[in-house]
C-alpha cells in the first residue's frame, strides 16, 4: 500500500514536472519577439504536449469514451487469413501506420505557413493535433476496428445515412484530384531547370521496373533483397546526378521548363497506373517508403544534434492578410495550409483501410491511432523548424512567384525590401551555387526552401560538407514520394471512378475490362492534369490557388469524419462525451467555411476567385482561360462546402432522432466475441 | 479451434517455445535477424512467403501450398486488387 503511494507520487511529481518543461517552453516561445531563439524549445514544447495529451486524454478516450475491451477479440484476431487480416505487433504496426499515413503534406504545409512566421503554425500543429487529429484518427480506427475494417464511405452510409455515404465518397474523389494536382505541381517546382534533379527522379523509374522484373522473375517475392538494390542504385545516381549537371550535353537534356515536365508527370501518371502494377507501382511504393522512414528518422536526428537558432520572425506582418506565398489572414488560412500534421481528413482512409484488419489488442488503437498521428505532428514541427532556419529574405525569395519578385536577384531584393527583410546582393546566387542549382529565386511550392533548411542542418552534423549532395537528396525524397502518391493515386481514383460511374453504366464499373480501364484511368488524369497545368501557366504561381483548396478539402473530409465519429459515439449511448469529436467539428466547420466563403468571395483579387475573374483585363494573354480557371475554382470550393453541409445536416438529424428517442440507437457493431489470447500477451 | 498457447509472435504465427530447448548463439542470432526482417517487411506491407508457409501449414495441413512465384502473383491481386494500398500525402 505505502510503496503503492509513493508510486502514485513519484508519477504525479514526474507529471508536474513535464508539465512545468512544456509550460516554460510555450512561455519562450510566446515571449521572445524579434530575437533568435533555439528550435529546441519548439520541440520541448511539443513533446511535452504530445506525452501529456497520449498519458491522459486518449487515456481519458479509450477507457471513459471508448470502451477499448481488450477481453472482446479484434478483427485481426476472428477473421485472421494471413493476409490482410493479421495479428500484427503494435509496434511494427505503429510503424506501418505511420509510413502510410505521413508523407509530403505535412512537410510542406508549416513550410508554407512560415510566412506568418513560425509561432502560428507551432501552435496549430500542437493543440490541433492533441485535440483534433488524433482524436479524429484514433475515432475513425476505433469504429472500423469494431466493424471488421469498413472503410469510412461504408460507415457514412451505414451510420448515418445513403445521401451522407454518396457525399463521402464524391468527396474523397474531388479532394484526391486536387490533391494529385498540387502534389504534381510541387514536383514541377521542384525540378524545372533543375538537370540534377529531374535526373535521379527520371532514373527511379527504370530502377523501379528493374526491382519489379527481380521480384517476379528472378527472387520472387523477395522485397527486401530488391529494396537493397534499389537503394544503393538511387544513392549511386544521386552522386551521379552532379556529373549530369556539369556536363553541357547531358545538363541540356535533363534541363525541362515547368510546361515541358507537367506534361511528362502527366503521361507518367497515365502509364503508370495503366502498366501491370509489379512493373512500376509496387517497386516503387516500397523505395520510397524505405526513403521515406529513413529520411524522418535523420532529420530527426540532425535536428536533435545541431539543435539550430530561429531566424525567421515568431510573428510576420503578413498575419493581415497580404502576404506574398498565399493571400489570406492569418486566420483562417494557417489552419487550412496545415492540415496534414494537425488534422488530416485522408488519415481517415487509412485508420479504415489496412490498419483496423492488423490491430492484436483493442487498446493497442490508442497507442497506433492517437500515438500515430502525435508522430506526424512532430514531423510537421520538423519542417516548421527547418523553416525557421531560414533567412527570411531567403525564404520568401525562394517561396515567393516571379509574378511578384520580378525576373531577377535585384528586382526581387528591391521587393523583399519593401517588405523589411534585407536580400544581400549575390546572396540567392552563392546559396544556388552552393546547393549545385542554376537559381533558387521563386522556387514556390515549399519543397525546395524545405530542401535548403534540410540541407543547413543536415549539413552541420558533417560540419557544412555536401551541401548540394543533401539539396538533391531532400529533394529526391520528396519528389519520389510526391510521385509516388501520384501513381498510387491515379490507379485509386480509377478504382473509385468506376465504383462510381458503375451505377450510371454498368460496364465502366468492371475494373479488369480494359477499355474501361484506359478510360477511367484517362479520366482521373485529365482531373488533376487539368488543375496541374492550369497551375504551371496561373501568373500568381499555381500554389496560391490549388493549396487553400487542397487544405478546405481535406479539412472538409476531417469534417466528414468527425460526423461519422460523432454519430457513433451518440449511438453507443455517449452523447455527453460527443463533445470530443464535437469541438473539433466545430471548429474545422468554422475554419473551412469561412476560408471557403473568402476564397469564392472576398473583394481582393489576390485572394477571391470571382474578384480576380473581374480583374482580368479582357485584352490580357490568355484572359478568356484565366476567367474560367478562376470560375471553375469557385465552384469546386462551393461543392466542398455544400458536401460537407450535406453530410452535416443528415448527421445532426440523426443525432436528433436519436437523443430524442425517435429512433433506436443501434450501433453496426461486429457481435463481440471474446479472445483467444491469454491476458497480458 | 485455437489453443491459449498459441501465442501470436512477431510475424503474427504461433510460436511455440520448446521447454528447455537449447539455442546456439547462432541460430539465436539468425532467429533475431529473421525476426527483424520479418517486422520490417509488415510495416513496409511487404509480402512474407515464410509466415505463409507457416499459416498455411497451422491453418490448411494437407493441401499443397502455393509456390513462391504464385503467392507473390497472388499477393499483388489482392494487395492492388481494390485500387492499392490507401497512402497520405
Amino acid at each position: 500500500m505505502l510503496a503503492l503511494n509513493m508510486r502514485t507520487l513519484r508519477g504525479t511529481i514526474l507529471w508536474i514536472a513535464v508539465a512545468a518543461l512544456g509550460a516554460a517552453a510555450f512561455a519562450v516561445l510566446a515571449l521572445s519577439r524579434g530575437e533568435s531563439i533555439n528550435a529546441a524549445w519548439i520541440l520541448v514544447a511539443g513533446v511535452a504536449s504530445y506525452v501529456i495529451g497520449y498519458r491522459f486524454y486518449s487515456r481519458y478516450l479509450a477507457l471513459k469514451v471508448f470502451g477499448l475491451d481488450d477481453r472482446r477479440a479484434t478483427p485481426a484476431e476472428r477473421l485472421n487469413n494471413g493476409r490482410d487480416f493479421v495479428p500484427t505487433n503494435k509496434w511494427v504496426l505503429y510503424g506501418h501506420h505511420f509510413a502510410a499515413i505521413a508523407g509530403a503534406g505535412p512537410l510542406i504545409g508549416p513550410m508554407l505557413a512560415a510566412q506568418f512566421g513560425y509561432l502560428p503554425g507551432t501552435l496549430w500543429l500542437i493543440a490541433g493535433v492533441v485535440v483534433g487529429g488524433a482524436v479524429q484518427d484514433f475515432v475513425i480506427l476505433f469504429a472500423s476496428m469494431r466493424r471488421n475494417g469498413k472503410s469510412l464511405g461504408q460507415m457514412a452510409k451505414e451510420e448515418v445515412n445513403s445521401v451522407a455515404g454518396m457525399a463521402a465518397m464524391v468527396a474523397i474523389l474531388a479532394i484526391m484530384i486536387i490533391l494529385l494536382a498540387v502534389l504534381a505541381l510541387v514536383v514541377v517546382n521542384a525540378l524545372r531547370a533543375s538537370p540534377w534533379g529531374l535526373f535521379i527522379i527520371a532514373s527511379t523509374i527504370p530502377i523501379a521496373m528493374l526491382m519489379g522484373l527481380w521480384m517476379r522473375n528472378i527472387r520472387p517475392g523477395r522485397v527486401l533483397e530488391a529494396s537493397a538494390i534499389g537503394i544503393v542504385l538511387l544513392l549511386t545516381a544521386l552522386v551521379a546526378g552532379r556529373w549530369v549537371a556539369q556536363d553541357p550535353t547531358w545538363s541540356r537534356w535533363f534541363t525541362w521548363s515547368s510546361i515541358g515536365l507537367s506534361w511528362a508527370i502527366i503521361g507518367y501518371g497515365f502509364v503508370a497506373a495503366a502498366l501491370p502494377v509489379w512493373l512500376l507501382l509496387s517497386p516503387r511504393g516500397y523505395l520510397s517508403t524505405f526513403l521515406k522512414i529513413g529520411t524522418i528518422l535523420t532529420l530527426a536526428v540532425a535536428i536533435l544534434l545541431v539543435l539550430p537558432q530561429t531566424r525567421l520572425p515568431a510573428l510576420t506582418q503578413f498575419v493581415d492578410g497580404t502576404g506574398p506565398v498565399f493571400s489570406g489572414k492569418v486566420f483562417p488560412f494557417a489552419f487550412i495550409t496545415i492540415a496534414c500534421g494537425a488534422i488530416s481528413g485522408f488519415h481517415a482512409l487509412v485508420a479504415s483501410g489496412t490498419t483496423p484488419k492488423m490491430v492484436m489488442h483493442e487498446s493497442e488503437a490508442r497507442m497506433i491511432g492517437y500515438g500515430g498521428m502525435l508522430m506526424e505532428s512532430f514531423v510537421g514541427l520538423m519542417a516548421m523548424i527547418a523553416a525557421a532556419t531560414l533567412e527570411p529574405a531567403v525564404y520568401f525569395a525562394m517561396n515567393v512567384p516571379a509574378g511578384t519578385l520580378g525576373p531577377t536577384a535585384e528586382t526581387a531584393a528591391r521587393a523583399i525590401a519593401h517588405w523589411g527583410f534585407t536580400l544581400h546582393p549575390g546572396q540567392m546566387e552563392a546559396l544556388a551555387r552552393q546547393m549545385g542549382e542554376a537559381t533558387l529565386l521563386s522556387r514556390t511550392g515549399g519543397a525546395p526552401s524545405l530542401a535548403v533548411g534540410m540541407a543547413s542542418i543536415l549539413g552541420k552534423v558533417v560540419h557544412g560538407s555536401g551541401l548540394a549532395l543533401w539539396y538533391h537528396f531532400a529533394i529526391m525524397f520528396e519528389a519520389l514520394f510526391i510521385l509516388t502518391t501520384v501513381d498510387a493515386g491515379t490507379r485509386v481514383g480509377r478504382f473509385m471512378l468506376q465504383e462510381l460511374g458503375g451505377h450510371l453504366w454498368e460496364p465502366f464499373g468492371r475494373t479488369s475490362w480494359y477499355p474501361s480501364v484506359l478510360l477511367s484511368s484517362a479520366l482521373v488524369v485529365a482531373g488533376w492534369g487539368y488543375f496541374l497545368y492550369q497551375g504551371v501557366v496561373d501568373p500568381l504561381g499555381g500554389i496560391n490557388s490549388l493549396w487553400p483548396l487542397f487544405g478546405i478539402a481535406n479539412q472538409l473530409l476531417a469534417a466528414v469524419a468527425l460526423c461519422v465519429g460523432t454519430t457513433i459515439l451518440i449511438k453507443m449511448g455517449k452523447a455527453r462525451a460527443a463533445w470530443v469529436t464535437i469541438v473539433p467539428l466545430v471548429w474545422l466547420v468554422a475554419v473551412t467555411l469561412t476560408a471557403g466563403c473568402e476564397k469564392v468571395f472576398a473583394a481582393d483579387p489576390r485572394l477571391g476567385f470571382l474578384s480576380h475573374a473581374r480583374s482580368v483585363a479582357p485584352d490580357a494573354p490568355n484572359a478568356a482561360r484565366l476567367v474560367f480557371n478562376d470560375r471553375l475554382d469557385a465552384v469546386l470550393a462551393l461543392v466542398f462546402m455544400a458536401v460537407v453541409l450535406v453530410v452535416i445536416v443528415a448527421s445532426a438529424r440523426e443525432w436528433w432522432l436519436v437523443l430524442s428517442r425517435r429512433k433506436a440507437p443501434v450501433v453496426n457493431e461486429a457481435p463481440f466475441v471474446e479472445t483467444a489470447y491469454a491476458a497480458g500477451d | 479451434m485455437r489453443r491459449a498457447t498459441d501465442v501470436p509472435g512477431i510475424q503474427g504465427v504461433a510460436v511455440r517455445r520448446r521447454v528447455g530447448a537449447r539455442w546456439s548463439a547462432v541460430s539465436r542470432a539468425r532467429r533475431a535477424l529473421r525476426g527483424v526482417l520479418s517486422a520490417v517487411r509488415q510495416i513496409v506491407g511487404a509480402p512474407d512467403y515464410q509466415r505463409y508457409l507457416e499459416h498455411h501449414a497451422a491453418r490448411h495441413p494437407g493441401r499443397a501450398p502455393l509456390s513462391a512465384r504464385d503467392f507473390y502473383a497472388d499477393f499483388l491481386r489482392w494487395q492492388f486488387g481494390s485500387g492499392g494500398p490507401t497512402r497520405c500525402c
